[in-house]
């Protein structure tokens, strides 16, 4: 990614991430490289794997990028969801492994 | 929020025993006599799950899931396959079709709820 | 709505889809191979097979099941359905109505034959042909008939048996050996149908770890980069330690949904110590693998269960998964509970499925009562109707007025809101008609006939009154027309005849009623037995002089039987002026034609409602009657010339060159002593059931109108040569004239005295 300096974007998590969300999902972190990303993920009820793996390779991404990447304010739902599937919710990364 | 289930079977006595068991449940619950009024209904039933006979006339359940599957909005939708069929090739084709799971006829109510609790979130 | 609701609409449904089954079987009979026609059959038999296991009424549910097993063979074109093939489905759907039946109102089904249907239902589904011989079947069928009391999971019966496996494998739950907190390994891969198919991996999860402590280890190896990846794709995996007191299937039940679209292994975990380093294999399903692997892991567990279990810690420490213990059942349940309100968009989107759906169907079910309420109502509506109108042109001097037109509406709307009340009473004919097709079916095979039974017009609407009633008489002459009417194959074919019998029945609408007729291919009547007979039995004078049409009527005059032994089928005592009177009973009219040698047809016209009747009032010796407008060819002033006595008091009276015999009605019901002058009277011309004309003398028309039946028999008691009661305009209770049985009586007078009123019957109904 070309490092063009840009302000600290944002993205609010819809509220189900589902399989359908996964590709809208895709598509707005590809739109959003090159700067840091703050993730809003308040209004989240429901978490797909599928959508997890697009926000982890995103993670992987924006470190890649230097640039920082992260998750705020995460819902319950979010929280619990995720660490049911094994991943840190504060990093978005795999624990223990 | 109360869960929505489509379901879609053509017998009255299922249908009934389903919106009882369902509502029961604390389920809202929309009902279909066939294939062809299920996809029907689909975009204004907006459902979580749907649970789905095999034998129907006009449109079965294999076409219905597919269907489904291939809309664009509902295709992730989860669709149980109520059924008396116990064979492992109707199970096959339906899963082929796109089917999540399956509850067999004679469902025992505690057992559709369940099928339903582990499809949906 | 409760259960007990539920399963009357259950019954209701087991009605309707039996008749499918039966009109498509039979179309399959006649031929007809649209697949359709095939799938329509399957279906019914599928669907009461699933309302039955709800119910648990087991003997249903294992005979549906017989049935349906070898129709999935007709449907996938296994097995070719001929003749002989549907002479068995066609017994098997009356076997099947049977234990409906049974299973509503008690009772009980003849077991030995629905053994024998399972057999040899049995036997079209292995690919041998039905045989007439005892056959066995490979299996004892009795086994599937009277099949074990339904258990949480019904184990197979026999290798065709019943079975369905509620989300199980296959029945193998029960069995499964209890562990006392276990630890097992679980590995998951999902792969990208998974997910495609509405499944969903974090709810697996989620519901892995309701069953135990889970901690969790996600492999994230295969994720790509970004801007390689598929969305949509299966990337993650993982590996999970359960400890649980639960067994390896309840842990596989987990994954029961997604077992095709994943890998799964599933190990205690001091077997993960030993085969770490192997790679992923998914388990075999074959289930008695897994059954003697937990058996012995059991027995292992028996013997040192402190060694597994540190064996098993052990290994959970090596595979570095023990972190972060998950109170999965928590957080899962919270996830749940936080999915939030709908909007008010939302819950309108569903009114208006609920719309959508009702607009699809057709047809509401209403309950018989609420009807039978409205019809009761209209009735009075209208009787209040007419006393309204009389009363009002009674008082009313100036003629015309306001108040007369805004009453001729009135009685219009009346009118009609009586005539829609009544279509919702009115129903096919074909729920009967297609019972017949049994009762041939049956009594052929007692008898040893082969008879084909053609129905017409069965969708023709007449009142659910008359349809109900109608059965019963209608049995009985199918029955007498199979067993007496046909003749046996030999002596058909002897006569140059089809060695198959047909038996025809049809119905259709004349003039304001519904005509039914049956129609036998047989020998016809044998007039000179039935008139030999007739004066056997008294019945006629041995020198009586009658039609070749009144012969054959006579066949209706109590106690009278032409078998020549009563037989089981349609003897009995019960004979054809039982017949009669039950379709008397219903304002009908029956008459028999018949050409020897080419058959019988038996008519019949009934009124297409009960409630109403379109009557002619008249004055008979100070008595109003009734006498239904559709008996009624025309009505004349007798000329004194035109009257000719004869014998001792009969007296006919010609008509455009031909005579008919004159018929005093109040002579008839007793109202008077003497017989009144004809000359002072109206003439009636009504055509009687035997064709033949007769002129029933009345003293005065007073005019027509529609009256509202009230049954003398559920209100006082029958009484001969009545029909029924009607009350008028002006509050008076009038008689409504049985014509048939008058004509009868009358015509009794010159054969038999059969209907005589006794005095003290005779009037005190007129009230």
């Amino acid at each position: 990614m070309a490092a063009k300096k840009a302000g600290p974007g944002s993205l609010k998590l819809s509220a189900v991430l589902d399989l359908n969300e996964a590709s809208v999902l895709h598509g707005k972190l590809m739109s959003m490289r090159g700067s840091d990303l703050v993730i809003d993920a308040s209004g989240v009820e429901r978490v797909g794997v599928q959508c997890a793996q697009v926000l982890v390779a995103g993670v992987m991404a924006w470190k890649e990028d230097k640039k920082s990447f992260l998750v705020e304010k995460a819902s319950d739902a979010f929280q619990k969801t995720m660490q049911l599937i094994g991943i840190d919710t504060d990093n978005l990364i795999a624990k223990e492994i | 929020m109360k869960k929505k289930v489509l379901t879609v079977d053509d017998s009255r006595t299922i249908r009934n025993m389903l919106l009882v068991t369902l509502n029961n449940a604390g389920f809202e619950t929309i009902q279909a006599e066939d294939g062809v009024e299920g996809l029907e209904v689909l975009e204004d039933a907006n459902p979580d799950v749907i649970v789905t006979d095999i034998n129907m006339p006009r449109l079965d359940g294999f076409g219905f899931i597919e269907g489904v599957r291939r809309n664009e909005k509902y295709r992730a939708v989860p669709i149980l396959v109520l059924t008396t069929e116990s064979d492992q090739e109707k199970k096959n084709r339906a899963r082929q079709a796109g089917a999540t799971g399956w509850i067999v006829k004679p469902f025992d109510p505690a057992k559709l709820i369940d099928a339903i609790e582990r499809v949906t979130a | 709505m409760d259960m007990n609701e539920i399963k009357e609409i259950f019954f209701q449904e087991c009605e309707e889809q039996l008749a499918e089954l039966e009109s498509g079987l039979l179309k399959l009979n006649d031929g007809d191979r649209d697949p359709e026609t095939v799938n329509a059959v399957f279906r019914a038999v599928h669907s009461i097979k699933g309302g039955a296991g709800a119910f648990g009424l087991d003997d249903l549910v294992s005979f549906a099941h017989v049935f349906e097993t070898t129709l999935d063979c007709v449907r996938s074109g296994k097995l070719e359905p001929g003749q002989d093939v549907l002479k068995v489905m066609l017994k098997s759907a009356d076997v099947l109505a049977d234990l409906v039946s049974a299973s509503r109102d008690g009772g009980s089904v003849d077991e030995s034959r629905t053994r024998g249907l399972v057999k040899e239902l049995e036997a079209l589904a292995n690919g041998e042909l039905p045989s007439a011989s005892g056959h066995e079947a490979p299996k004892p069928a009795a086994k599937a008939a009277s099949a074990a009391p339904q258990e949480e999971t019904p184990k197979p019966t026999d290798e065709s048996g019943f079975q369905p496996i509620p989300f199980s494998f296959d029945g193998f739950d029960d069995e499964e050996p209890v562990f006392e907190g276990s630890i097992y390994e679980v590995t998951f891969k999902p792969r990208r149908e998974l997910y495609s198919k509405g499944n969903e991996a974090a709810l697996l999860l989620r519901d892995l770890s309701r069953i135990g402590e889970m901690s969790i280890a996600c492999d994230m190896d295969e994720l790509p980069a970004l801007d390689k990846m598929d969305p949509e794709a299966s990337y993650f995996s993982w590996k999970i330690s359960l400890k649980t007191n639960k067994g390896e299937d309840d842990i596989r039940t987990v994954f029961e949904f997604a077992e095709w679209d994943c890998d799964l292994e599933v190990k205690l975990a001091e077997e993960a110590s030993t085969d770490e380093e192997l790679p992923m294999i998914p388990v075999p399903f074959d289930l008695s693998i897994l059954d003697d692997a937990s058996a012995a892991e059991e027995e292992d567990k028996a013997v040192e269960p402190s060694a597994v279990e540190e064996t098993a810690a052990a290994a959970v420490s090596a595979a570095k998964v023990a972190t972060g213990i998950v109170k999965a059942a928590d957080a899962a349940a919270r996830v749940a509970e936080k999915k939030d309100a709908a909007s008010s968009a939302a819950a309108a989107a569903q009114n208006n499925a609920a719309a959508a759906a009702a607009a699809a169907g057709q047809t509401i079910r209403v309950d018989l009562d609420r009807v039978d309420r409205l019809i009761n109502l209209v009735g009075e509506l209208v009787i209040n109707q007419a006393m309204l109108s009389q009363s009002v042109i009674e008082n009313d001097t100036n003629g015309t007025s306001s108040i007369n037109m805004g009453l001729e509406e009135l009685q219009q709307l009346t009118r009609e809101i009586q005539d829609s009340v009544m279509a919702i009473r009115a129903q096919p004919v074909k729920p009967v008609f297609q019972r017949m097709s049994r009762i041939v079916r049956e009594v052929a095979d007692m008898v040893g006939k082969q008879i084909r039974l053609v129905t017409e017009g069965e969708n023709t609407e007449v009142d659910k009154t008359v349809i109900d009633k109608l059965a019963e008489p209608l049995t009985h002459m199918i029955r007498n027309a199979v067993d007496h009417g046909i003749e046996t194959p030999e002596k058909r074919e002897a006569a140059g005849k089809n060695p198959e019998g047909t038996v025809k029945l049809s119905a259709k609408h004349r003039s304001g009623r519904i005509l039914i007729e049956l129609q036998d291919d047989g020998a016809g009547i044998n007039r000179e037995r039935v008139r030999q007979k007739a004066i056997d039995n008294d019945l006629i004078a041995a020198d009586a002089n009658l039609s070749d049409d009144e012969i054959d009527n006579l066949i209706f005059m109590p106690g009278f039987s032409t078998a020549d032994k009563i037989s089981d089928i349609s003897g009995r005592g019960v004979g054809m002026d039982v017949v009669k009177r039950s379709i008397q009973a219903l304002g009908g009219r029956i008459s028999i034609s018949s050409r020897p040698g080419h058959g019988s047809t038996f008519t019949m016209s009934l009124p297409l409602t009960l409630a109403v009747l379109d009557g002619m009032v008249v004055t008979v010796a100070g008595q109003t009657l009734v006498v239904p407008l559709t008996a009624i060819v025309e009505t004349l002033q007798p000329e004194a010339s035109a009257i000719h006595s004869f014998g001792a008091n009969q007296r006919l009276i010609s008509i455009r060159n031909s005579f008919c015999p004159l018929v005093d009605v109040g002579r008839i019901l007793n109202f008077r002593a003497i017989q009144a002058n004809p000359v002072d009277g109206v003439a009636l011309l009504v055509e009687s059931e035997g064709g033949g004309q007769r002129a029933l003398m009345v003293d005065a028309i007073q005019g027509q109108r529609q009256v509202v039946i009230k049954s003398l028999e559920a209100n006082y008691t029958h009484v001969p040569g009545i029909a029924a009661a009607t009350i008028l305009g002006d509050g008076r209770v009038a008689l409504i004239l049985d014509v048939d049985a008058v004509v009868a009586a009358s015509r009794g007078q010159s054969l038999k005295p059969e209907m005589a009123l006794k005095p003290e019957m005779s009037l005190a109904a007129t009230g």
